[in-house]
């Protein structure tokens, strides 16, 4: 009985990986260029998104990512896209690569220099 | 050892603040980031002329010459600000070739414009569309790039030209 269970955990699982993708595969394109446009800094505007402004560079990039999604382009070949003729700053998460390492490691490596200097405080105590 | 952990929150600080300070130093304007195209190669784009759509004007044609590229356009006010200036480096440099893109403008108005104002450009070619102002990079009015003899893009300025701008930043790269 209890193997039966596990097959049905197995298949129901299955089923709503399936799922997922075919909801994920019929996003809209609206909803594809709304996500990405989220992502963007309009750089004619002060702290505002591509998607929220209104300002006529913003609707120039929407306009573009919309033609790119349509040519069936990525949503990473479209960032790609865009950081070569903006630069990163066009982004609002930095890119993890070998220029922002830094960036991305310094928590991680503050978190590491903090557990090491608690655990030595504790010992110590 | 024991000194090491004592001092490492200080340590952590002082490298934060080197980072800070080397930031502010840097003179960096965050409302005027860097080109990503700086030192690459111009973008490819073909271009036709204002006055005359028989004539255009392709990236390749650039080459072996150094090229001032201005994006411009009538309805841009500081445009006109900086119209004046071109006209200095048109006559002190007549080597270098003036290039001027007018950007999502009327036809009619920008021939008024030049009409008026002067013609300080070798070329002016349209961008109607912006297309040519993407790949570029360009994101507000005016805009100048100088472009050098290999076709590198060499240099980027944001906003209206100043005397000072040109002097200090343009002439030496001429």
């Amino acid at each position: 009985m209890k193997s039966y269970l596990s097959y049905k955990i197995v298949f129901i699982t299955i089923y709503f990986i399936f799922l997922s993708l075919e909801i994920f595969a019929n996003t809209t394109l609206e909803e594809k260029v709304k996500k990405l446009t989220l992502e963007l800094r309009c750089m004619t505007c002060q702290n505002q998104s591509i998607y929220d402004s209104e300002a006529e560079f913003s609707n120039d990039i929407k306009k573009i990512v919309r033609s790119k999604f349509k040519e069936g382009k990525s949503e990473k070949e479209i960032k790609q896209f865009l950081v070569e003729r903006y630069g990163e700053y066009i982004l609002f998460k930095p890119l993890l690569n070998y220029k922002n390492w830094f960036l991305w490691a310094f928590p991680f490596i503050l978190l590491v220099f903090s557990l090491f200097f608690i655990s030595y405080k504790i010992r110590k105590n | 050892m024991n000194r090491l952990i004592i001092f490492l929150p200080l340590l952590i600080l002082l490298m934060i603040c080197f980072f800070v300070l080397m930031y502010l130093l840097s003179n960096k304007d965050p409302n005027k980031p860097p080109s990503a195209l700086i030192n690459k190669n111009v973008p490819i784009f073909i271009s036709k002329s204002l006055y005359d759509s028989d004539y255009v004007i392709k990236s390749e044609d650039l080459k072996n010459k150094k090229v001032l590229i201005n994006f411009f356009a009538s309805w841009c006010i500081p445009c006109k600000v900086e119209h004046p200036l071109l006209f200095e480096i048109s006559k002190s440099y007549p080597d270098v070739y003036l290039l001027g893109l007018n950007h999502k403008d009327k036809s009619n108005d920008a021939k008024n414009y030049l009409s008026q104002d002067g013609n300080p450009y070798d070329f002016v070619g349209v961008d109607s569309d912006g297309m040519i102002a993407l790949e570029f990079g360009v994101f507000g009015l005016p805009e100048t790039f100088l472009i050098n003899e290999n076709g590198k893009i060499v240099y980027k300025f944001m906003g209206p030209l100043t005397k000072e701008i040109i002097k200090n930043e343009i002439i030496p790269l001429l």
